[in-house]
């Protein structure tokens, strides 16, 4: 069993490796599709069976670095949740790539990279320790940095820089957090409930809070967090199956959850709560989620526009995470699957806009959900998500936030759902004025001038209609999801 | 119960949908489709004064539950809705025969007439919550449907001012989940007994309290959007005079109502009259509707545009409702809801003689009606029948809810809102006179301006605004009529 852990962390990344040397022509599209996607399956195949063979426990320890430090992976509910998130998503936004890759050239590099870090993320997931972890992480930028520039134009050099700059830093700060642990821990491993050693802390709390703080902004460049999100934006350069899985997904939510990892399983949640460095996350992540809705309300580029929306939301999680307790937690990771699912979503419509009409601005997709109705079809219930109307899966999340925040009974906890309520507003703005203006064009317009444009092929409506199938029964029945998180929360799984 | 509430809420949306076959193309089917929809909406309304209890269809999750229930108050706005919706159905085919795009107005407006039935079935918060976003939501293309810019941005702001209505109402929600307990509506509240005597509370529950008073103050202000309560009222005057009279029609005379239904829920299902008597939230909140009932007159009298006078007046007399809501006892509650009632009937007879006026009259301007009334006499004979009810001339209908209202606010208030509310709806009174007498003494008493080629609406616009004239007497000669609806104000308050 041990290994078969390793293989879902190799797999994808000798097989996304193998792909330059099998030498596909640039213009055989199919058969390198075939592997690509072929080489996602089997890789989500294998996270799956996994996942539900996992035992708690079970780690398995590759190499022995020094006496305090080694790589040892090991899969713990926490990571079944984040597991399962990018097993059903890869896939999916590998067949969505296959057409929209089509005018972006440079497949082989492209496809190659992409599934590289599918095992990498895998790898993250399944860190047993934080020193596994922020090797993982380190891997995870190097490896997305060629996705970033994959255009290789100046504005896509400049931002892959602008990534590249960002993250290192990031993982510089946090790494000079994770030395506080090796100082006053017993241990790196994640272990519920944190691994600080109370009696050699003994009065330099604040120095151990200081460090928190450290690995929390560190991290939390890759979340987003305000002042450190500027990258994102920028990076939306990208082709979009890379805006949509990696900066909606697998990246920024590696950071999430570094942070809920170093929170809740290294720091401790009863360590920190109630302390300062609670008050800096929340009123962080309340006043990121507010600034990324008001940010993505005024973008007039469609995909900033959500990437603005992102930054916002990824704080709706941290927001539960600094909750710092299990309720918290459990709407955190309710707000981590069910964000992924629909932002990739509503990345994807934005993308088929973009590759079938070339157009990127909102004021330009007037009357297109005329000749485009499966992808504004699609775009409308993950708005309708997104925005937290209730039979969509948006409200799920939305309604364990606020009530974590309001039943934490801090007083920044009512700050954190006032910045949810202005927010949902704002995301209401954001995502239905693109709504009204496809639905609705306005008098005289000329819907001829559209006839050219029409649905995409298969391979990218299947991810969209997934997609919006998945929101709109999490929304009706999300029972067994909030009841299975919130068992992780607690650590009863 | 589950068929009635199939019959109420999915058949309107269905049969929405519906409209768009192409077998309905044509007008004349698909108005008697339509009207026979409706129709049976009104049959299955009726039947369902034989059902009384409640069920719950689905879980959302563990502590979200759709329910629906079958009682009193539900009953009657139910009924004032399916009631509305036929008339103005009716009404509609003709009036609509100019405008463009009609399957797509009918099937909003069935879609509309779902959610509203759901917002008066609901038997919970959420579910109340639920179907008032979708109300929104649904009902927001009625406003924009002539998608000049103007409707189009109107459409926004409707949106934009719901959304965040019903967000403060989520907000509500929460707080109530965490402080108050179950949030499935009982008659009388569910707050507990022990909260009711601020004076006696040690500081934990005395914080519960308070928490609660906030949650009941954020609902209010929040739900009350929908009923055009200051400071949330602006989206009226700017949404009825670019809707199609129809649609404003339901919109200020049904919609509206759909904000009081769901304050009358919160405050006498949830926190129950006892909780709020005598509290800053009582007091914060008839401010409001004071200020907004002086307001709203006073911007009607000044407003020349026909529809925007109508809006203003909805404004100010939705308040009324209101003001009898926020007595907290029976007799001002009878009072609140006769004149919603009334407002509804009323209304509805305003806009649809203002839409025969613009139709047929050819001006949206209330100043230039001179002389109408001898080339429209049945519209302008209607105008002035509503014009005394909504005054408040006896015996006309809307008299008999004034009195209750002004007799209740004497009895009710210990301090000086017991005389300032009836004087500020007495100065009301005088202003809604003077901006709805105009219309009816320029319309027959003034020489007619030049070349206005006005003549009369047809049959299918003055049938339905001739019925509701004669509810309006027949409901003010025999108010027992109405009074035997809303005796189930007695185990409420």
């Amino acid at each position: 069993m041990k290994y078969l852990m390793l293989i879902a962390i190799a797999f994808p990344v000798v097989w996304g490796a193998c792909l330059p040397f099998l030498r596909f022509e640039e213009t055989d599209r199919s058969s390198r599709n075939k592997y690509a996607l072929t080489g996602a399956l089997i890789t989500s195949a294998l996270v799956f069976v996994n996942v539900f063979n996992f035992k708690s426990n079970d780690g398995f320890q590759l190499i022995q670095l020094t006496n305090k430090m080694s790589i040892v992976f090991d899969i713990d509910a926490l990571s079944c949740v984040f597991l399962c998130m990018i097993a059903v998503l890869w896939p999916l936004a590998v067949l969505y790539a296959w057409e929209y890759m089509h005018h972006e050239g440079r497949e082989n590099k492209f496809f190659s990279f992409y599934l590289m870090t599918y095992g990498i993320v895998i790898g993250l997931a399944c860190s047993a320790n934080l020193v596994t972890f922020y090797l993982l992480y380190e891997c995870l930028t190097f490896a997305t940095i060629p996705l970033v520039m994959h255009a290789m134009d100046r504005r896509a050099i400049k931002a892959g820089r602008k990534y590249f700059m960002y993250s290192i830093a990031g993982a510089a700060t946090a790494f000079v957090g994770i030395m506080f642990l090796v100082e006053y821990g017993t241990s790196l491993d994640f272990v519920y409930g944190g691994t600080l050693d109370l009696v050699k802390i003994g009065s330099q709390q604040n120095l151990i809070l200081l460090g928190y703080i450290l690995t929390f902004f560190g991290f939390g460049v890759k979340a987003a967090v305000f002042p450190f999100h500027g990258w994102l934006p920028s990076a939306g350069v990208a082709p979009t199956p890379v805006t949509a899985l990696l900066h909606a997904v697998a990246v920024v939510k590696a950071g999430v959850f570094a942070i809920m990892r170093v929170t809740y399983y290294s720091f401790g949640a009863a360590f920190l709560a109630g302390t300062w460095a609670q008050s800096i996350v929340l009123g962080f992540a309340c006043f990121t989620i507010v600034f990324g809705s008001v940010c993505a309300w005024k973008q007039q580029h469609l995909k900033k526009r959500f990437a603005y929306s992102t930054i916002s939301n990824l704080s709706y999680i941290l927001l539960g995470v600094g909750m710092m307790c299990p309720e918290g937690l459990a709407a955190g990771l309710a707000h981590m699957l069910i964000h992924g699912i629909m932002k990739i979503c509503l990345f994807f419509c934005v993308g088929v806009v973009m590759e079938k009409t070339h157009r990127e601005y909102v004021p330009e997709i007037e009357g297109m959900g005329k000749v485009m109705p499966v992808t504004f079809g699609c775009f409308t219930i993950g708005a309708l998500s997104l925005s937290g109307i209730p039979l969509f899966a948006g409200f799920i999340s939305k309604a364990a936030l606020g009530t974590a925040s309001v039943s934490s009974g801090l007083p920044l906890g009512l700050v954190g759902l006032c910045a949810l309520l202005i927010s949902a507003v704002l995301t209401a703005a954001y995502t239905f004025e693109i709504v009204i203006k496809a639905f609705f064009p306005s008098k005289g317009f000329n819907t001829r001038t559209l006839c050219e444009f029409k649905d995409p092929t298969w391979q990218m409506k299947t991810p969209l209609i997934v997609l919006s199938v998945l929101m709109i029964l999490i929304g009706l029945h999300g029972t067994e999801l909030m009841n299975l998180l919130s068992k992780i929360a607690m650590n009863l799984l | 119960m589950l068929g009635y509430f199939l019959g109420l809420v999915l058949f309107p949306m269905l049969s929405g949908v519906l409209c768009l076959v192409p077998a309905f193309k044509d007008d004349r089917k698909r108005n008697l489709f339509v009207a026979a929809v409706l129709g049976l909406n009104f049959v299955f309304v009726l039947l369902s004064f034989m059902q009384e209890g409640a069920f719950e269809l689905l879980h959302l999750t563990d502590h979200l539950a759709l329910r629906f229930m079958f009682d009193g108050a539900g009953r009657f706005f139910l009924l004032l809705s399916g009631l509305m919706f036929l008339m103005v159905g009716i009404y509609s085919f003709e009036y609509m025969s100019h405008e463009h795009n009609r399957p797509r107005f009918y099937l909003f407006y069935l879609l509309t007439l779902g959610a509203l039935n759901g917002v008066c079935l609901s038997g919970n918060y959420m579910t109340l919550y639920c179907f008032f976003e979708l109300m929104s939501l649904l009902s927001m293309p009625l406003v924009l449907h002539s998608q000049t810019n103007e409707s189009i941005a109107a459409a926004k702001k409707y949106l934009l001012y719901s959304v965040f209505g019903a967000s403060l109402g989520l907000g509500g929600f929460f707080l109530f989940t965490v402080y108050g307990g179950s949030t499935a509506f009982v008659a009388g509240g569910v707050v507990a007994d022990a909260l009711h005597h601020p004076l006696q509370l040690s500081s934990d529950l005395l914080f519960q309290r308070n928490m609660l008073l906030i949650g009941a103050f954020l609902a209010i202000v929040g739900f009350g959007a929908k009923a055009g309560m200051m400071p949330l009222h602006a989206w009226l005057p700017t949404a009825h005079p670019v809707a199609p009279a129809c649609a404003s029609a339901v919109l200020s005379g049904v919609i509206t109502k759909a904000g009081v239904l769901a304050i009358l829920r919160v405050v006498y299902f949830l926190y129950g009259s006892n909780f709020l008597v005598d509290t800053w939230v009582q007091y914060a909140w008839v401010t409001l509707i004071l200020l907004t009932v002086l307001v709203g007159s006073t911007l009607a009298y000044k407003e020349k545009i026909l529809k925007k006078r109508l809006a203003y007046s909805s404004v100010s007399q939705v308040s009324y409702v209101l003001f009898g809501l926020a007595g907290l006892n029976a007799w001002s509650l009878t009072g609140a809801l006769l004149h919603a009632a009334a407002h509804s009937m009323i209304k509805d007879v305003l806009f649809m003689s203002a839409g025969s006026i613009i139709m047929h009259g050819h001006t949206e301007r209330a100043d230039r009606i001179d002389g109408m009334g001898r080339k429209m006499p049945m519209t302008f004979a209607c105008i002035t029948v509503a014009s005394l009810g909504l005054i408040g001339i006896p015996p006309l209908f809307g008299y008999i809810s004034k009195w209750y209202l002004c007799t209740g606010a004497l009895m009710t208030y210990r301090n000086f809102f017991s005389w300032l509310g009836p004087v500020v709806l007495l100065i009301s009174a005088l202003l809604t006179a003077g901006y709805l007498f105009t219309l009816t003494i320029n319309g027959y008493l003034k020489n007619e301006t030049a070349e206005s080629d006005a003549h009369e609406a047809g049959a299918l616009m003055l049938l339905p605004m001739v019925i509701l004239c004669a509810l309006i007497v027949i409901c003010g000669l025999a108010p027992k009529l109405v009074m035997q609806l809303i005796e189930f104000i007695n185990t409420i308050a």
